[in-house]
Protein backbone atom coordinates (compact mmCIF):
# COMPACT_ATOMS: atom_id res chain seq x y z
CA UNK A 1 0.00 0.00 0.00
CA UNK A 2 2.64 2.48 1.09
CA UNK A 3 4.67 2.37 -2.11
CA UNK A 4 1.72 3.47 -4.23
CA UNK A 5 1.90 6.98 -2.80
CA UNK A 6 3.41 9.33 -5.35
CA UNK A 7 6.73 10.82 -4.40
CA UNK A 8 7.31 14.55 -4.69
CA UNK A 9 8.37 15.02 -8.27
CA UNK A 10 10.61 18.05 -8.16
CA UNK A 11 13.76 16.02 -7.72
CA UNK A 12 16.09 17.97 -10.06
CA UNK A 13 15.98 21.52 -8.75
CA UNK A 14 18.45 24.18 -9.84
CA UNK A 15 21.31 24.69 -7.44
CA UNK A 16 20.38 28.25 -6.46
CA UNK A 17 16.77 27.33 -5.84
CA UNK A 18 17.67 24.44 -3.64
CA UNK A 19 17.65 26.18 -0.27
CA UNK A 20 14.45 28.06 -1.04
CA UNK A 21 12.76 24.83 -2.06
CA UNK A 22 13.96 23.22 1.12
CA UNK A 23 12.18 25.91 3.06
CA UNK A 24 8.89 25.60 1.21
CA UNK A 25 9.12 21.85 1.61
CA UNK A 26 9.53 22.10 5.35
CA UNK A 27 6.69 24.61 5.51
CA UNK A 28 4.47 22.32 3.47
CA UNK A 29 5.52 19.29 5.49
CA UNK A 30 4.50 21.28 8.55
CA UNK A 31 1.00 21.62 7.15
CA UNK A 32 1.02 17.88 6.56
CA UNK A 33 1.69 17.26 10.23
CA UNK A 34 -0.97 19.75 11.27
CA UNK A 35 -3.55 18.03 9.02
CA UNK A 36 -2.87 14.54 10.37
CA UNK A 37 -2.52 15.73 13.98
CA UNK A 38 -6.23 15.27 14.87
CA UNK A 39 -6.01 11.61 13.94
CA UNK A 40 -2.81 11.09 15.93
CA UNK A 41 -4.38 12.75 18.97
CA UNK A 42 -7.65 10.81 18.77
CA UNK A 43 -5.74 7.59 18.16
CA UNK A 44 -3.39 8.06 21.12
CA UNK A 45 -6.25 8.88 23.50
CA UNK A 46 -9.07 6.64 22.22
CA UNK A 47 -7.04 3.93 20.47
CA UNK A 48 -3.65 3.25 21.95
CA UNK A 49 -4.43 4.13 25.56
CA UNK A 50 -7.57 1.95 25.78
CA UNK A 51 -5.64 -0.87 24.10
CA UNK A 52 -2.93 -0.74 26.77
CA UNK A 53 -5.50 -0.26 29.52
CA UNK A 54 -7.34 -3.29 28.21
CA UNK A 55 -4.23 -5.47 28.55
CA UNK A 56 -3.56 -4.05 31.98
CA UNK A 57 -7.10 -4.67 33.22
CA UNK A 58 -6.99 -8.34 32.22
CA UNK A 59 -4.63 -8.99 35.12
CA UNK A 60 -6.98 -7.57 37.74
CA UNK A 61 -10.37 -8.00 39.27
CA UNK A 62 -11.80 -4.53 39.06
CA UNK A 63 -15.28 -3.05 39.33
CA UNK A 64 -16.95 0.33 39.20
CA UNK A 65 -18.67 -0.33 42.51
CA UNK A 66 -15.39 -0.35 44.40
CA UNK A 67 -12.95 1.38 42.03
CA UNK A 68 -10.10 1.46 44.58
CA UNK A 69 -10.03 -2.34 44.83
CA UNK A 70 -7.63 -3.59 42.20
CA UNK A 71 -7.02 -7.25 42.98
CA UNK A 72 -4.15 -8.73 41.00
CA UNK A 73 -5.15 -12.13 39.60
CA UNK A 74 -2.30 -12.75 37.15
CA UNK A 75 -3.45 -14.89 34.27
CA UNK A 76 -6.59 -15.91 36.15
CA UNK A 77 -8.95 -13.99 33.86
CA UNK A 78 -7.30 -15.44 30.78
CA UNK A 79 -7.54 -19.00 32.06
CA UNK A 80 -11.14 -18.47 33.06
CA UNK A 81 -11.94 -17.00 29.63
CA UNK A 82 -10.35 -19.88 27.72
CA UNK A 83 -12.32 -22.37 29.81
CA UNK A 84 -15.57 -20.38 30.10
CA UNK A 85 -18.34 -22.50 28.53
CA UNK A 86 -20.60 -19.45 28.18
CA UNK A 87 -18.03 -17.55 26.10
CA UNK A 88 -17.69 -20.51 23.75
CA UNK A 89 -21.45 -21.00 23.74
CA UNK A 90 -21.64 -17.43 22.45
CA UNK A 91 -19.09 -18.20 19.75
CA UNK A 92 -20.91 -21.37 18.62
CA UNK A 93 -24.22 -19.48 18.62
CA UNK A 94 -22.66 -16.94 16.26
CA UNK A 95 -21.32 -19.70 14.00
CA UNK A 96 -24.76 -21.26 13.86
CA UNK A 97 -26.21 -17.83 13.07
CA UNK A 98 -23.59 -16.83 10.52
CA UNK A 99 -23.69 -20.07 8.52
CA UNK A 100 -27.37 -19.40 7.81
CA UNK A 101 -26.92 -15.65 7.43
CA UNK A 102 -23.98 -15.86 5.03
CA UNK A 103 -25.64 -18.57 2.96
CA UNK A 104 -28.97 -16.73 2.68
CA UNK A 105 -27.55 -13.24 2.00
CA UNK A 106 -25.11 -14.56 -0.58
CA UNK A 107 -27.63 -16.67 -2.47
CA UNK A 108 -30.33 -14.00 -2.41
CA UNK A 109 -27.83 -11.20 -3.03
CA UNK A 110 -26.38 -13.02 -6.01
CA UNK A 111 -29.80 -13.92 -7.37
CA UNK A 112 -31.17 -10.38 -7.09
CA UNK A 113 -27.94 -8.92 -8.53
CA UNK A 114 -28.27 -11.31 -11.45
CA UNK A 115 -31.92 -10.36 -12.02
CA UNK A 116 -31.10 -6.63 -11.83
CA UNK A 117 -28.19 -7.17 -14.23
CA UNK A 118 -30.51 -8.75 -16.79
CA UNK A 119 -33.11 -6.01 -16.55
CA UNK A 120 -33.05 -2.84 -18.63
CA UNK A 121 -36.14 -1.09 -17.30
CA UNK A 122 -37.03 -0.08 -13.70
CA UNK A 123 -33.95 -1.79 -12.26
CA UNK A 124 -33.17 1.30 -10.19
CA UNK A 125 -36.55 1.24 -8.47
CA UNK A 126 -36.05 -2.35 -7.36
CA UNK A 127 -32.49 -1.65 -6.25
CA UNK A 128 -33.74 1.29 -4.18
CA UNK A 129 -36.40 -0.88 -2.54
CA UNK A 130 -34.01 -3.75 -1.82
CA UNK A 131 -31.63 -1.37 -0.16
CA UNK A 132 -34.23 0.19 2.14
CA UNK A 133 -33.79 -2.24 5.07
CA UNK A 134 -30.04 -1.53 5.09
CA UNK A 135 -30.60 2.01 6.31
CA UNK A 136 -33.26 1.01 8.85
CA UNK A 137 -32.11 0.81 12.45
CA UNK A 138 -31.51 -2.55 14.12
CA UNK A 139 -33.82 -1.57 17.01
CA UNK A 140 -36.79 -1.07 14.68
CA UNK A 141 -35.90 -4.14 12.72
CA UNK A 142 -35.76 -6.41 15.74
CA UNK A 143 -39.03 -5.13 17.16
CA UNK A 144 -40.79 -5.57 13.80
CA UNK A 145 -39.09 -8.93 13.23
CA UNK A 146 -40.09 -10.04 16.70
CA UNK A 147 -43.77 -9.32 16.00
CA UNK A 148 -43.71 -10.87 12.56
CA UNK A 149 -42.24 -14.11 13.91
CA UNK A 150 -44.26 -14.16 17.15
CA UNK A 151 -47.09 -16.69 17.71
CA UNK A 152 -49.65 -13.98 16.83
CA UNK A 153 -47.64 -12.76 13.85
CA UNK A 154 -48.47 -13.33 10.20
CA UNK A 155 -45.70 -15.85 9.45
CA UNK A 156 -46.82 -18.37 12.05
CA UNK A 157 -50.52 -17.90 11.32
CA UNK A 158 -49.91 -18.66 7.62
CA UNK A 159 -47.81 -21.67 8.56
CA UNK A 160 -50.63 -22.96 10.75
CA UNK A 161 -53.16 -22.38 7.96
CA UNK A 162 -50.96 -24.26 5.50
CA UNK A 163 -50.49 -27.08 8.01
CA UNK A 164 -46.71 -26.69 8.31
CA UNK A 165 -47.07 -25.85 11.98
CA UNK A 166 -49.49 -27.53 14.40
CA UNK A 167 -49.82 -24.63 16.78
CA UNK A 168 -48.05 -21.27 17.19
CA UNK A 169 -44.82 -21.35 19.23
CA UNK A 170 -42.60 -18.74 20.82
CA UNK A 171 -39.62 -19.41 18.54
CA UNK A 172 -37.71 -16.91 20.62
CA UNK A 173 -37.76 -19.20 23.64
CA UNK A 174 -37.06 -22.53 21.96
CA UNK A 175 -33.60 -23.93 22.32
CA UNK A 176 -32.47 -24.08 18.70
CA UNK A 177 -34.53 -21.49 16.83
CA UNK A 178 -33.51 -18.02 18.10
CA UNK A 179 -30.29 -17.96 16.09
CA UNK A 180 -31.89 -18.99 12.76
CA UNK A 181 -34.72 -16.49 13.32
CA UNK A 182 -32.22 -13.69 13.98
CA UNK A 183 -30.19 -14.82 10.95
CA UNK A 184 -33.26 -14.57 8.73
CA UNK A 185 -34.28 -11.15 10.07
CA UNK A 186 -30.71 -9.98 9.54
CA UNK A 187 -30.63 -11.46 6.05
CA UNK A 188 -33.70 -9.42 5.26
CA UNK A 189 -31.88 -6.33 6.51
CA UNK A 190 -28.50 -6.86 4.87
CA UNK A 191 -28.97 -8.72 1.58
CA UNK A 192 -29.22 -5.36 -0.22
CA UNK A 193 -25.51 -4.78 0.45
CA UNK A 194 -24.63 -8.12 -1.16
CA UNK A 195 -26.91 -7.26 -4.08
CA UNK A 196 -25.18 -3.94 -4.73
CA UNK A 197 -21.70 -5.42 -4.34
CA UNK A 198 -22.43 -8.39 -6.61
CA UNK A 199 -24.12 -6.12 -9.14
CA UNK A 200 -20.98 -3.98 -9.36
CA UNK A 201 -18.98 -7.20 -9.74
CA UNK A 202 -21.23 -8.47 -12.53
CA UNK A 203 -20.86 -5.24 -14.48
CA UNK A 204 -17.08 -5.58 -14.19
CA UNK A 205 -17.01 -9.01 -15.88
CA UNK A 206 -15.71 -8.74 -19.44
CA UNK A 207 -18.61 -9.70 -21.80
CA UNK A 208 -16.08 -11.37 -24.09
CA UNK A 209 -15.87 -14.26 -21.61
CA UNK A 210 -19.56 -15.00 -22.15
CA UNK A 211 -19.31 -14.56 -25.91
CA UNK A 212 -16.41 -17.01 -26.07
CA UNK A 213 -18.31 -19.47 -23.88
CA UNK A 214 -21.39 -19.21 -26.09
CA UNK A 215 -19.31 -19.96 -29.16
CA UNK A 216 -17.98 -23.04 -27.35
CA UNK A 217 -21.59 -24.03 -26.69
CA UNK A 218 -21.60 -23.62 -22.89
CA UNK A 219 -25.06 -23.61 -21.29
CA UNK A 220 -26.32 -20.83 -19.01
CA UNK A 221 -25.48 -22.86 -15.89
CA UNK A 222 -22.02 -23.75 -17.15
CA UNK A 223 -21.36 -20.08 -17.84
CA UNK A 224 -22.61 -19.16 -14.38
CA UNK A 225 -20.40 -21.71 -12.58
CA UNK A 226 -17.26 -21.35 -14.66
CA UNK A 227 -17.31 -17.64 -15.50
CA UNK A 228 -19.56 -15.63 -13.20
CA UNK A 229 -18.68 -17.28 -9.89
CA UNK A 230 -14.88 -17.29 -10.42
CA UNK A 231 -15.05 -13.67 -11.60
CA UNK A 232 -16.95 -12.69 -8.46
CA UNK A 233 -14.42 -14.25 -6.09
CA UNK A 234 -13.12 -10.87 -4.83
CA UNK A 235 -16.68 -9.88 -3.88
CA UNK A 236 -17.40 -13.25 -2.27
CA UNK A 237 -14.19 -13.01 -0.29
CA UNK A 238 -14.89 -9.44 0.83
CA UNK A 239 -18.41 -10.29 2.01
CA UNK A 240 -17.21 -13.40 3.82
CA UNK A 241 -14.45 -11.62 5.72
CA UNK A 242 -16.63 -8.64 6.64
CA UNK A 243 -19.53 -10.85 7.72
CA UNK A 244 -17.38 -12.97 10.01
CA UNK A 245 -15.82 -9.88 11.60
CA UNK A 246 -19.16 -8.11 12.10
CA UNK A 247 -21.11 -11.24 12.98
CA UNK A 248 -18.88 -12.15 15.88
CA UNK A 249 -19.50 -8.67 17.34
CA UNK A 250 -23.30 -9.00 17.31
CA UNK A 251 -24.98 -7.31 20.26
CA UNK A 252 -27.90 -4.99 19.50
CA UNK A 253 -29.89 -7.75 17.77
CA UNK A 254 -30.08 -10.00 20.81
CA UNK A 255 -30.25 -7.17 23.33
CA UNK A 256 -33.26 -5.49 21.72
CA UNK A 257 -35.09 -8.78 21.11
CA UNK A 258 -35.71 -8.76 24.83
CA UNK A 259 -33.48 -11.56 26.11
CA UNK A 260 -31.77 -11.14 29.45
CA UNK A 261 -28.07 -10.31 29.31
CA UNK A 262 -27.19 -14.01 29.42
CA UNK A 263 -29.21 -14.71 26.27
CA UNK A 264 -32.17 -16.54 27.77
CA UNK A 265 -32.49 -19.48 30.16
CA UNK A 266 -30.52 -21.91 27.97
CA UNK A 267 -28.24 -19.14 26.67
CA UNK A 268 -29.70 -19.87 23.27
CA UNK A 269 -29.30 -16.23 22.20
CA UNK A 270 -26.04 -15.48 24.00
CA UNK A 271 -23.40 -13.76 21.87
CA UNK A 272 -19.81 -13.05 22.98
CA UNK A 273 -20.43 -9.28 23.16
CA UNK A 274 -23.67 -9.76 25.11
CA UNK A 275 -21.74 -11.94 27.55
CA UNK A 276 -19.02 -9.31 27.79
CA UNK A 277 -21.70 -6.71 28.51
CA UNK A 278 -23.21 -8.96 31.18
CA UNK A 279 -19.83 -9.44 32.87
CA UNK A 280 -19.03 -5.70 32.78
CA UNK A 281 -22.36 -4.16 33.73
CA UNK A 282 -24.27 -6.91 35.52
CA UNK A 283 -21.50 -8.67 37.40
CA UNK A 284 -19.39 -5.47 37.36
CA UNK A 285 -16.33 -7.54 36.60
CA UNK A 286 -14.44 -5.13 34.34
CA UNK A 287 -11.18 -7.06 34.35
CA UNK A 288 -12.85 -10.22 33.12
CA UNK A 289 -14.98 -8.35 30.54
CA UNK A 290 -11.80 -6.78 29.23
CA UNK A 291 -10.22 -10.22 28.89
CA UNK A 292 -13.25 -11.48 26.98
CA UNK A 293 -12.91 -8.51 24.61
CA UNK A 294 -9.29 -9.38 23.88
CA UNK A 295 -10.11 -13.05 23.54
CA UNK A 296 -12.84 -12.30 21.05
CA UNK A 297 -10.49 -10.02 19.11
CA UNK A 298 -8.02 -12.93 18.97
CA UNK A 299 -10.71 -15.28 17.66
CA UNK A 300 -11.67 -12.73 14.99
CA UNK A 301 -8.04 -12.16 13.98
CA UNK A 302 -7.42 -15.91 13.76
CA UNK A 303 -10.48 -16.49 11.57
CA UNK A 304 -9.54 -13.57 9.30
CA UNK A 305 -6.02 -14.94 8.85
CA UNK A 306 -7.44 -18.40 8.08
CA UNK A 307 -9.75 -16.91 5.45
CA UNK A 308 -6.87 -15.04 3.84
CA UNK A 309 -4.86 -18.28 3.76
CA UNK A 310 -7.68 -20.35 2.30
CA UNK A 311 -8.42 -17.96 -0.53
CA UNK A 312 -5.88 -17.83 -3.37
CA UNK A 313 -4.24 -14.41 -3.44
CA UNK A 314 -5.64 -13.45 -6.84
CA UNK A 315 -9.18 -13.84 -5.52
CA UNK A 316 -9.06 -11.22 -2.80
CA UNK B 1 -30.77 -4.78 -26.20
CA UNK B 2 -33.20 -3.93 -28.97
CA UNK B 3 -35.42 -6.88 -28.14
CA UNK B 4 -35.93 -5.72 -24.56
CA UNK B 5 -39.13 -3.88 -25.46
CA UNK B 6 -40.72 -7.09 -26.72
CA UNK B 7 -42.50 -9.41 -24.34
CA UNK B 8 -40.57 -12.59 -23.65
CA UNK B 9 -41.18 -15.23 -21.02
CA UNK B 10 -37.71 -15.00 -19.40
CA UNK B 11 -38.13 -11.22 -18.96
CA UNK B 12 -41.58 -11.71 -17.49
CA UNK B 13 -40.22 -14.25 -14.99
CA UNK B 14 -37.37 -11.90 -14.05
CA UNK B 15 -39.81 -9.06 -13.34
CA UNK B 16 -42.09 -11.39 -11.44
CA UNK B 17 -39.20 -12.49 -9.21
CA UNK B 18 -38.07 -8.90 -8.69
CA UNK B 19 -41.60 -7.93 -7.75
CA UNK B 20 -41.84 -10.82 -5.31
CA UNK B 21 -38.57 -9.68 -3.73
CA UNK B 22 -39.89 -6.12 -3.45
CA UNK B 23 -43.04 -7.36 -1.71
CA UNK B 24 -41.01 -9.39 0.81
CA UNK B 25 -38.80 -6.35 1.49
CA UNK B 26 -41.64 -3.85 1.78
CA UNK B 27 -44.10 -5.99 3.75
CA UNK B 28 -42.57 -5.37 7.22
CA UNK B 29 -42.58 -1.62 6.54
CA UNK B 30 -46.16 -1.84 5.42
CA UNK B 31 -47.06 -3.95 8.47
CA UNK B 32 -45.47 -1.36 10.74
CA UNK B 33 -47.22 1.60 9.10
CA UNK B 34 -50.56 -0.20 8.95
CA UNK B 35 -50.53 -1.14 12.62
CA UNK B 36 -49.44 2.34 13.69
CA UNK B 37 -52.75 3.63 12.30
CA UNK B 38 -54.97 1.13 14.18
CA UNK B 39 -56.65 1.12 17.57
CA UNK B 40 -55.00 -1.01 20.24
CA UNK B 41 -57.46 -3.94 20.38
CA UNK B 42 -57.45 -4.27 16.61
CA UNK B 43 -53.64 -4.61 16.58
CA UNK B 44 -53.86 -7.49 19.06
CA UNK B 45 -56.77 -9.31 17.42
CA UNK B 46 -56.12 -8.85 13.72
CA UNK B 47 -52.55 -7.65 13.26
CA UNK B 48 -52.36 -8.72 9.61
CA UNK B 49 -55.55 -7.06 8.36
CA UNK B 50 -55.97 -3.53 7.08
CA UNK B 51 -57.32 -1.09 9.67
CA UNK B 52 -61.12 -0.84 9.69
CA UNK B 53 -60.79 2.65 11.09
CA UNK B 54 -57.73 4.87 10.76
CA UNK B 55 -56.60 6.59 13.95
CA UNK B 56 -53.64 8.66 15.11
CA UNK B 57 -54.05 7.88 18.82
CA UNK B 58 -50.84 5.79 18.76
CA UNK B 59 -48.85 8.79 17.60
CA UNK B 60 -50.59 11.02 20.15
CA UNK B 61 -49.70 8.51 22.85
CA UNK B 62 -46.03 8.55 21.86
CA UNK B 63 -45.87 12.34 21.91
CA UNK B 64 -47.64 12.45 25.29
CA UNK B 65 -45.48 9.92 27.10
CA UNK B 66 -42.15 10.76 25.50
CA UNK B 67 -40.56 14.06 24.69
CA UNK B 68 -40.15 13.14 21.02
CA UNK B 69 -38.74 16.51 20.01
CA UNK B 70 -36.00 16.15 22.62
CA UNK B 71 -35.14 12.67 21.35
CA UNK B 72 -34.94 13.89 17.76
CA UNK B 73 -32.89 16.86 18.89
CA UNK B 74 -30.41 14.64 20.77
CA UNK B 75 -30.07 12.22 17.87
CA UNK B 76 -29.54 15.13 15.49
CA UNK B 77 -26.94 16.80 17.71
CA UNK B 78 -24.96 13.57 17.81
CA UNK B 79 -25.34 12.58 14.17
CA UNK B 80 -24.68 16.05 12.77
CA UNK B 81 -21.67 16.76 15.01
CA UNK B 82 -20.09 13.40 14.23
CA UNK B 83 -20.80 13.66 10.52
CA UNK B 84 -19.46 17.20 10.13
CA UNK B 85 -16.40 16.74 12.33
CA UNK B 86 -15.49 13.36 10.92
CA UNK B 87 -15.94 14.32 7.29
CA UNK B 88 -13.92 17.51 7.72
CA UNK B 89 -11.05 16.12 9.81
CA UNK B 90 -10.81 12.89 7.80
CA UNK B 91 -10.59 14.76 4.52
CA UNK B 92 -7.88 17.07 5.91
CA UNK B 93 -5.81 14.06 6.95
CA UNK B 94 -6.55 12.28 3.67
CA UNK B 95 -5.30 15.28 1.69
CA UNK B 96 -2.08 15.39 3.71
CA UNK B 97 -1.52 11.65 3.26
CA UNK B 98 -2.21 11.75 -0.46
CA UNK B 99 -0.61 15.00 -1.60
CA UNK B 100 1.64 16.68 0.98
CA UNK B 101 5.05 15.05 1.18
CA UNK B 102 6.26 15.06 4.78
CA UNK B 103 8.80 12.79 6.44
CA UNK B 104 7.21 9.65 7.87
CA UNK B 105 4.10 9.93 5.75
CA UNK B 106 4.22 6.43 4.28
CA UNK B 107 4.91 4.87 7.66
CA UNK B 108 2.02 6.76 9.19
CA UNK B 109 -0.35 5.60 6.48
CA UNK B 110 0.81 2.01 6.84
CA UNK B 111 0.26 2.25 10.58
CA UNK B 112 -3.24 3.69 10.06
CA UNK B 113 -4.14 0.76 7.83
CA UNK B 114 -2.83 -1.66 10.44
CA UNK B 115 -5.10 -0.12 13.11
CA UNK B 116 -8.10 -0.89 10.90
CA UNK B 117 -7.51 -4.60 11.50
CA UNK B 118 -8.34 -4.33 15.22
CA UNK B 119 -12.00 -5.20 15.84
CA UNK B 120 -14.00 -2.50 17.59
CA UNK B 121 -15.19 -4.78 20.39
CA UNK B 122 -11.73 -4.67 21.95
CA UNK B 123 -12.16 -0.99 22.77
CA UNK B 124 -15.61 -1.35 24.32
CA UNK B 125 -14.61 -1.94 27.94
CA UNK B 126 -11.36 0.05 28.24
CA UNK B 127 -12.92 3.07 26.53
CA UNK B 128 -15.86 2.87 28.91
CA UNK B 129 -13.49 2.73 31.88
CA UNK B 130 -11.62 5.74 30.55
CA UNK B 131 -14.70 7.81 29.81
CA UNK B 132 -16.17 6.87 33.18
CA UNK B 133 -13.02 8.09 34.92
CA UNK B 134 -13.04 11.31 32.87
CA UNK B 135 -16.58 11.88 34.11
CA UNK B 136 -17.94 12.13 30.57
CA UNK B 137 -20.68 9.51 31.03
CA UNK B 138 -24.02 11.14 30.31
CA UNK B 139 -22.54 13.78 28.01
CA UNK B 140 -22.67 13.95 24.24
CA UNK B 141 -18.97 14.50 23.75
CA UNK B 142 -18.34 11.02 25.17
CA UNK B 143 -19.65 9.77 21.82
CA UNK B 144 -18.65 12.68 19.58
CA UNK B 145 -14.93 13.04 20.34
CA UNK B 146 -13.88 9.40 19.82
CA UNK B 147 -15.77 9.45 16.49
CA UNK B 148 -14.34 12.81 15.36
CA UNK B 149 -12.05 11.17 12.82
CA UNK B 150 -11.70 7.65 11.47
CA UNK B 151 -9.10 5.73 9.50
CA UNK B 152 -11.77 4.11 7.44
CA UNK B 153 -12.93 7.47 6.11
CA UNK B 154 -9.38 8.77 5.71
CA UNK B 155 -8.69 5.70 3.58
CA UNK B 156 -11.79 6.16 1.40
CA UNK B 157 -11.09 9.86 0.83
CA UNK B 158 -7.36 9.29 0.24
CA UNK B 159 -8.13 6.92 -2.64
CA UNK B 160 -10.17 9.69 -4.21
CA UNK B 161 -7.70 12.53 -3.55
CA UNK B 162 -4.85 10.44 -5.00
CA UNK B 163 -6.68 10.58 -8.37
CA UNK B 164 -6.51 14.38 -8.53
CA UNK B 165 -3.71 15.46 -10.92
CA UNK B 166 -0.68 16.92 -9.13
CA UNK B 167 -0.48 19.69 -11.77
CA UNK B 168 -3.63 21.23 -10.35
CA UNK B 169 -2.15 21.42 -6.87
CA UNK B 170 1.27 22.56 -8.11
CA UNK B 171 -0.37 25.35 -10.12
CA UNK B 172 -2.14 26.60 -7.01
CA UNK B 173 1.11 26.39 -5.04
CA UNK B 174 2.92 28.44 -7.69
CA UNK B 175 0.16 31.04 -7.42
CA UNK B 176 1.18 31.35 -3.79
CA UNK B 177 -1.73 29.54 -2.20
CA UNK B 178 -0.90 27.83 1.08
CA UNK B 179 -2.06 24.30 1.90
CA UNK B 180 -5.18 25.45 3.74
CA UNK B 181 -6.35 27.42 0.72
CA UNK B 182 -5.50 24.60 -1.66
CA UNK B 183 -7.53 22.24 0.49
CA UNK B 184 -10.50 24.59 0.68
CA UNK B 185 -10.53 25.89 -2.90
CA UNK B 186 -9.04 23.08 -5.00
CA UNK B 187 -9.48 19.79 -3.15
CA UNK B 188 -12.85 20.11 -1.41
CA UNK B 189 -14.86 21.00 -4.55
CA UNK B 190 -13.29 18.05 -6.40
CA UNK B 191 -13.91 15.40 -3.76
CA UNK B 192 -17.62 16.08 -3.21
CA UNK B 193 -18.73 12.61 -4.33
CA UNK B 194 -16.58 10.82 -1.77
CA UNK B 195 -17.52 13.36 0.90
CA UNK B 196 -21.15 12.44 0.27
CA UNK B 197 -20.26 8.77 0.75
CA UNK B 198 -18.43 9.41 4.00
CA UNK B 199 -21.09 11.78 5.32
CA UNK B 200 -23.90 9.33 4.60
CA UNK B 201 -22.09 6.42 6.25
CA UNK B 202 -21.26 8.53 9.30
CA UNK B 203 -24.79 9.84 9.60
CA UNK B 204 -26.51 6.46 9.30
CA UNK B 205 -23.98 4.89 11.64
CA UNK B 206 -24.57 7.52 14.29
CA UNK B 207 -28.35 7.81 13.85
CA UNK B 208 -28.80 4.04 14.09
CA UNK B 209 -26.21 3.47 16.82
CA UNK B 210 -27.65 1.73 19.84
CA UNK B 211 -24.75 0.38 21.91
CA UNK B 212 -22.95 3.74 22.16
CA UNK B 213 -25.91 5.70 23.55
CA UNK B 214 -26.86 2.71 25.72
CA UNK B 215 -23.46 2.83 27.43
CA UNK B 216 -22.84 6.56 27.61
CA UNK B 217 -26.17 8.41 27.52
CA UNK B 218 -27.88 6.98 30.59
CA UNK B 219 -29.95 10.02 31.57
CA UNK B 220 -33.43 10.33 29.99
CA UNK B 221 -32.72 13.91 28.90
CA UNK B 222 -29.80 12.69 26.80
CA UNK B 223 -31.56 9.69 25.22
CA UNK B 224 -31.44 9.39 21.47
CA UNK B 225 -34.41 8.35 19.35
CA UNK B 226 -33.26 4.72 19.27
CA UNK B 227 -32.69 4.55 23.00
CA UNK B 228 -35.82 6.45 24.00
CA UNK B 229 -38.12 4.32 21.93
CA UNK B 230 -36.39 1.13 23.04
CA UNK B 231 -36.84 2.04 26.72
CA UNK B 232 -40.42 2.89 25.95
CA UNK B 233 -41.22 -0.44 24.36
CA UNK B 234 -39.49 -2.48 27.04
CA UNK B 235 -41.03 -0.70 30.04
CA UNK B 236 -44.63 -1.96 29.77
CA UNK B 237 -44.66 -5.20 27.79
CA UNK B 238 -47.68 -5.98 25.62
CA UNK B 239 -49.70 -3.05 26.86
CA UNK B 240 -48.92 -0.23 24.49
CA UNK B 241 -48.99 -1.94 21.09
CA UNK B 242 -50.37 1.19 19.46
CA UNK B 243 -47.55 3.39 20.74
CA UNK B 244 -44.90 0.82 19.84
CA UNK B 245 -45.92 0.73 16.20
CA UNK B 246 -46.29 4.50 16.06
CA UNK B 247 -42.88 4.99 17.62
CA UNK B 248 -41.23 2.54 15.21
CA UNK B 249 -42.78 4.44 12.33
CA UNK B 250 -41.46 7.68 13.81
CA UNK B 251 -37.86 6.39 14.04
CA UNK B 252 -37.91 5.01 10.52
CA UNK B 253 -39.68 7.79 8.67
CA UNK B 254 -37.04 10.59 8.69
CA UNK B 255 -34.28 8.29 7.45
CA UNK B 256 -36.46 6.72 4.75
CA UNK B 257 -37.44 10.18 3.48
CA UNK B 258 -33.80 11.29 3.29
CA UNK B 259 -32.99 7.96 1.66
CA UNK B 260 -35.51 8.44 -1.13
CA UNK B 261 -34.20 11.94 -1.78
CA UNK B 262 -30.56 10.80 -2.00
CA UNK B 263 -31.00 7.16 -3.00
CA UNK B 264 -28.16 7.02 -5.53
CA UNK B 265 -25.65 8.45 -3.06
CA UNK B 266 -26.76 5.96 -0.40
CA UNK B 267 -26.33 2.95 -2.64
CA UNK B 268 -23.02 4.24 -3.97
CA UNK B 269 -21.82 4.89 -0.43
CA UNK B 270 -22.08 1.18 0.36
CA UNK B 271 -20.79 0.03 -3.02
CA UNK B 272 -17.73 2.33 -2.81
CA UNK B 273 -16.71 0.78 0.46
CA UNK B 274 -16.21 -2.62 -1.12
CA UNK B 275 -14.57 -1.49 -4.30
CA UNK B 276 -11.48 -0.10 -2.56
Amino acid sequence: MADTISIDRDTIPRQQQKSRRMWTRIRRGGWGYIFVFPWILVYLVFGLYPLLLSFYLTFFTYSFVTPEDYVFVGLGNWLRGFLDPLFWKGITNIFYNQVIFILVTNVIGLLTAFLLYKVTFAGRIFRTIYFMPVITSVVVLMVVGNYLTSPQGPIQSYMVQLGILDSPVFWKFTESLPMPVIALINSWKWFGVSTVIYLAGLYAVDPQFYEAAQIDGASGWQQFWSITIPQLRPQIFFLLVVNVINGLQMFTEVFTLGYDVFGGPQHQALTPVLYLYAQAFNNSNIGYASTLGLLLALVIALLTVIQFRLFPSDAR
Amino acid sequence: MLQSKKFTWPTAIIYLLLLLGAIVVLYPFFYMLMNSLKFGPEILHSPTRLPTQITLTGFQGVFQSLNMLLLYRNSLILAVSITVLNTFLSSLAAYAIAKIPFPGRNHLFGFMLATMMIPGVLFLIPTYVMIYRLGWVGQFHALIIPSAISVYNIFLIRQFVAGIPNELIEAARLDGANEVRIFANVILPLIRPVLATVAILSFIGSWNDFLGPLLYLNKPETWTVQLGLYQFQSSIPGENAQEIWASMTLITLPLVLVYFLLQDQFVKAFANVSLK
